[in-house]
């Protein structure tokens, strides 16, 4: 049997999450980096369709792994029908998007397999023979590469935008897909979700907004919160802000822009005070053009930053409002 | 509710790290702190033990300077200690971690298992969940909020873009802790006095060694990233940066 | 609107009742702590019959981790280690011993060399520490005795029996901008204490307590100070060598000015360096950080930088008043040690040696007021009584008159500081007066407009980012948290006087001399002079400056909810 690299996307209300794309992306990369079989997985209750949606991109085959007991999503029944699914394939790498899902059911994947995940990677790498996994540690400001040093399959699971969903390599034609009917046993689940509901009232849909204007820690009091949302009313776009903003009361929870709040990809990011630990720059990363205003020189934003102004942003902002208005006003 | 609290000593969040000198760790020369995560899930469990009577037992594995974040536990209000102490258990994966402790704890029966969501240094988000299928115990991750049920509890899940979800549980059961759940309690004097005279069990490796096993992954290099984008910095006075900022805006973002 | 931090009222506060509270965990508390809990065990293995208990001592610190809140240069004078742990060096955190010492006179662009290094600087048999890294380590030896260390705990105010000090009240926890207790509300202890030993270092806001309270200082000469701001940094190997000292004079300050730089060869390339400014300079335009910042352009300091990385900022400020300046040490309950009583010799620029010795001089008074149940201002006296017969003394006594006579410029403080080498200290009279520095700054009207020849002084500095820095750059090196939500802890008397009247006549010197950016004259049309005084106190390094030189004394600095404040890891 060829070594396959089995990419297992998410759905998620009758929708495909887009970062599955990314999986695939990643998924495609690998296989023609390491010369193996790209395959993909699709998990619920009839995802049939689904499947066909996925093999219309370039893999070899695609499966559609279903029982009623899968839906609603529970970690004991993804678990259990992955497992003996997984066993059976024996594939070399096991690739997830890091979805919250994901978080949730893979370590107990891996663990009932004696296996391991190396979870929220941002890339690849190979080095002779081996692969290793590089994924951020202390916040961001480090990087750590990573190897198994166990039999595979080998779980990965990739950070939001850390490949581009766009780039998933259309097939030639559509892939095969088999349906694979598993059994879940009564019992095994032991978890009784409920209906899935939003808490904050949507007043603003943050993943609409082509210009966002996002406050973090650096705007220190609420009421300079008022500066921030001058500036997003100059350049016609919307006030956002990371979590510890949020948490603060400073702005509504769905104003929160990162991995516990929205996730964003406008034409532009302009963030102010924000130091950009990863649970924010996941949510943002995606942006078109970033720009950033930090008085901290190495404040991890400024990777990620197109544009970058060390500085205070009270000194900055003021004067930026009034050259965003008289650009505005036609000068 | 006899409740076990999971808990990491990190280096502080804005300490400045140094690597170690075969770049696959830092130095340890830092000033550490309590995960914050796991703050939050001992506050969690002091006030279900307040609600509801029983126990909070708090465990670490680490060096010696791990213990800061059990005293501290126990001056809040935990009960008892457990520090897996020994050098060898420094570096082991989650998987390893969580036999570790495990295997500590085989002998005691507790209703409820919290740990932090994820570490501040790691970030991999795993023990507990490990933990949990270790134990053939039900778990869920990313809790808010935790009500006694007939059947067990009712946790309140934290989904992405705003969603919340409900889930009944049975116990026993892991749960993973959200950050910025509650307000954190102080240590008081009294508090801190008093810890020091709470049982303190210190386990060597020696007593879980049968449960661990090699690592099953491991990092073969700790670097400063690279940039792979090209940040341009915009210099000069307030003024100048903000036509600068402009004129970019204006020119190549397009927005203006 | 601004609302400071004041205890709350009408709270229940928890009653603990102490043998000993020691305010204050720095080189000088913890060496009490260390030799009271020695003479404790002494006393105990000699009298199993009668032991003392160590369970009710307490040392209080206000940083979140010991040590975190310690900041100087620094060089031990190991005199007073060797008495208080014999062999300490071997296990002591130690940068190195000092080889080398050199002494230059700085002006813009070239330096003097000293010939011969002023005996008082000489520094052979001194080590290079980080004093963070050493009273962590001092620490954890108490610890180890059995002494319970409070870290995140600050003593907010003194606690009196009509004219005797009962104890210290801690601070309130979980008060919100507004001054009112959050759902996490933990008030302050009150620690009811036999014996309270202050040792919170310079201008401790307990011992300014309890000195105006008691008008312990009418007899002396008021306390003078400067301020020293250092920078960590990691250079290229090879640039100086571990134990290599280095002072300079001069350039940036002007003649009207005092102060001087030091520069000190650590391990692992790290340099030590920083700048004393005293605060007693005349332009209120002036700014000890930019004063840093001017001394490292000079070419002789640019060099050894170059390449270098700044890893950690910090400032503190320093006793300079010498033994006239030290009030009563000792009263009903009470004892002041190290730079909270002014211990340091100021011409060999050292107190840490000294601030050590008191602690030990006072734990064995403690342990004998501790012993005879008796903790009167006539039992404590003993402390000042060791205190004058002691080296302490002995040191002091010869450098009496150092800093007073520089109050009329360098040249003159020079003239006086040979005839003192000659006289045993005495110069031209026993006893120099000396004015408190914030007299000495003049108002905006009676200088130069442009400052004249400290014009390179004043004012904020730019900063390249690489060699210099912005304040708020280096602020961030300094690892400064605090509880954002909670009442500001610079107690300003009358902010009116700060938007009428000072912004005119010395134009808001807060802005400059405070090395935190937490004083900030913000635009406001409703004022007279179109600015209000805006604080961001969690800026602040706990460094005391604003209480000392403020004009108008009108800003009392106390301590902010305890595990706040710098982060001085390695300094």
């Amino acid at each position: 049997m060829p070594d396959t690299i089995l990419v297992v996307v998410e759905q998620r209300e009758g929708k495909l999450n887009r970062v599955s794309w990314e999986t695939l992306t990643a998924g495609q990369a690998l296989a023609a980096e390491t010369g193996w079989t790209l395959e993909a997985a699709v998990v619920g209750g009839s995802v049939g369709n689904f499947a066909n949606e996925v093999a219309a991109k370039k893999v070899a085959k695609v499966y559609a792994v279903e029982s009623a007991k899968l839906e609603p999503y529970t970690p004991d029944a993804f678990s259990a029908a992955l497992k003996p699914f997984i066993e059976s394939k024996q594939p070399k790498l096991v690739l997830m998007p890091h979805t919250y899902q994901v978080r949730d059911f893979i370590p107990k994947l891996a663990t009932a397999m004696g296996r391991t995940a190396i979870t929220d990677c941002i890339g690849y790498k190979k080095e002779g023979g081996k692969l290793l996994f590089t994924r951020q540690m202390f916040q961001g400001k480090l990087a750590a590469d990573v190897s198994f040093a166990c039999d595979a399959p080998w779980f990965v699971t990739f950070q939001n935008g850390a490949f581009r969903g766009d780039k998933a390599e259309a097939g030639g034609s559509a892939a095969p897909v088999e349906t694979v009917n598993v059994q879940i046993a009564d019992g095994v689940i032991r978890n009784q979700p409920h209906e899935v509901f939003k808490e904050a009232k949507q007043a603003v849909d943050l993943t609409q907004a082509e210009i966002i204007v996002s406050v973090g820690r650096g705007i220190k009091e609420q009421k300079n919160i008022e500066l921030a949302k001058q500036l997003a009313e100059a350049l016609g776009g919307e006030l956002a802000a990371s979590r510890p903003i949020c948490d603060s009361g400073w702005l509504p929870m769905d104003r929160q822009i990162g991995s516990s709040g929205q996730t964003v990809a406008p034409k532009l990011y302009l963030a102010l005070g924000i130091s950009g630990a990863i649970q924010h720059i996941v949510g943002m990363k995606g942006a078109k053009t970033i720009i950033a205003i930090n008085k901290d020189s190495e404040a991890p934003i400024f990777e990620i930053a197109d544009f970058a102004v060390v500085g205070n942003l009270f000194d900055i902002v003021p004067p930026l409002i009034e050259e965003v208005k008289k650009a505005k006003a036609g000068s | 509710m006899k409740i076990l609290v999971c808990m990491k000593q990190v280096p502080q969040k804005d300490a400045p790290l140094k690597l170690n000198e075969s770049g696959t760790w830092i130095r340890d020369d830092v000033s550490y702190e309590v995960n914050e995560p796991d703050a939050y899930a001992l506050e969690e469990s002091l006030r279900q033990k307040e609600k509801h009577g029983g126990e909070v037992v708090v465990i670490t594995s680490g060096p010696p300077r791990a213990q800061q974040v059990l005293r501290e536990a126990l001056a809040k209000g935990a009960d008892r200690a457990i520090h897996l102490e020994d050098n060898a258990f420094v570096g082991l994966d989650a998987f390893n971690t969580a036999r570790a402790f495990a295997s500590a704890i085989k002998d005691e029966t507790f209703d409820l298992i919290f740990t932090g969501l994820q570490s501040d240094d790691y970030g991999y988000a795993q023990t507990g969940v490990v933990l949990a299928e270790l134990l053939g115990w039900p778990h869920a991750t990313i809790i808010m909020q935790i009500e006694k049920s007939n059947a067990g509890i009712r946790a309140k899940r934290e989904l992405e873009a705003g969603y919340f979800q409900f889930v009944d549980m049975p116990l026993p059961a892991v749960l993973t802790i959200q950050s910025g759940i509650n307000k954190l309690r102080y240590a008081t004097l009294i508090g801190i006095k008093q810890a020091k005279n709470k049982p303190l069990r210190k386990v060597a490796m020696t007593e879980v060694q049968s449960a661990v096993t090699g690592n099953l992954q491991k990092i073969d290099r700790l670097y400063v990233p690279q940039k792979t984008k090209n940040t341009e910095f915009l210099e000069g006075s307030a003024g100048e940066v903000a036509k600068k900022l402009v004129d970019k805006l204006r020119n190549e973002v397009r927005v203006l | 609107m601004l609302v400071f931090r004041k205890p709350i009222e009408n709270t229940e506060r928890p009653q603990m009742p102490a043998d000993v509270v020691i305010v204050g965990g720095g080189p000088a508390g913890m060496a009490c702590a260390l030799r009271l809990s020695q003479l404790i065990d002494e006393h105990n293995s000699k009298n199993p019959d009668s032991p003392l208990s160590k369970e009710n001592i307490y040392v209080l610190e206000k940083a979140r981790e010991v040590g975190q809140h310690c900041l100087s240069g620094a060089l031990l004078d190991p005199r007073s280690m060797r008495e208080l742990l014999p062999g300490f060096e071997k296990e002591a955190p130690l940068d190195a011993e000092v080889r080398k010492e050199a002494v230059y006179f700085l002006t813009e662009k070239s330096q003097f060399k000293f010939p011969i290094t002023p005996p008082p600087l000489r520094d052979h048999g001194n080590y290079v520490i980080s004093l963070n890294r050493f009273v962590k380590w001092l620490g954890s030896k108490v610890e180890e005795t059995g002494i319970t260390i409070f870290t995140g705990f600050a003593g907010s105010e003194l606690l009196f029996d009509g004219a005797r000090v009962a104890g210290v009240r801690t601070d309130d926890k979980g008060v919100d901008k507004e001054g009112h207790p959050k759902s996490n509300f933990e008030p302050g202890y009150d620690l009811q204490a036999k014996v309270v030993i202050l040792a919170e270092g310079p201008r401790g806001s307990l011992t300014k307590q309890l000195i105006t309270k008691f008008d312990l200082a009418k007899d002396s000469n008021p306390q003078t100070y400067g301020q020293g701001i250092k920078e960590l940094w990691e250079v290229p190997s090879g640039r100086i060598a571990p134990g290599e000292v280095i002072y300079t004079l001069g350039w940036p300050l002007s003649t009207k000015e005092y102060g001087g730089a030091w520069i000190y060869g650590g391990r692992d390339n790290i340099v030590s360096l920083g700048f004393v400014t005293g605060l007693d300079y005349p332009d209120p335009r002036l700014d000890p950080q930019h004063v840093l910042q001017d001394f490292k352009q000079h070419p002789f300091v640019a060099k050894l930088l170059e390449g270098g990385k700044m890893i950690r900022y910090g400032a503190k400020s320093l006793p300079y008043g010498g033994w006239w300046a030290i009030p009563p040490v000792a009263g009903d309950g009470w004892m002041i040690l190290g730079d909270s009583a002014g211990f340091l010799n100021s011409q060999r620029l050292k107190g840490i040696h000294l601030a050590i010795k008191s602690g030990m001089l006072a734990a064995e008074t403690a342990f004998e007021a501790l012993k005879k149940e008796d903790s009167s201002a006539a039992m404590l006296s003993g402390f000042q009584k060791k205190v004058e017969a002691s080296w302490i003394k002995d040191e002091l006594w010869k450098v009496r008159n150092f800093h007073q006579g520089f109050e009329h410029g360098f040249f003159a403080g020079l003239f006086h500081a040979g005839i003192q080498q000659f006289t045993g200290g005495r110069g031209l009279r026993n006893r120099y007066p000396a004015t408190a520095g914030h007299q000495h700054m003049k108002k905006l009207a009676e200088l130069p407009a442009g400052g004249g020849e400290e014009a390179h002084l004043l004012g904020p500095a730019k900063g390249d980012g690489k060699l210099t820095f912005d304040k708020l750059t280096d602020l961030y090196h300094s690892g400064t948290k605090h509880e954002e939500d909670q009442p500001a802890h610079l107690v300003i008397d009358d902010t009116n006087l700060c938007n009428t009247r000072c912004v005119k006549e010395y134009g808001s010197p807060c802005q400059n001399f405070c090395p935190a950016n937490v004083y900030e004259m913000v635009d406001d049309a409703d004022q007279p002079n179109g600015k209000r005084i805006s604080l961001n106190p969690s800026n602040c390094v706990h460094c005391k400056t604003c209480d000392i030189a403020d004009p108008y004394q009108i800003i009392t600095w106390v301590p902010p909810e305890g595990g706040g404040g710098p982060n001085y890891d390695g300094m």
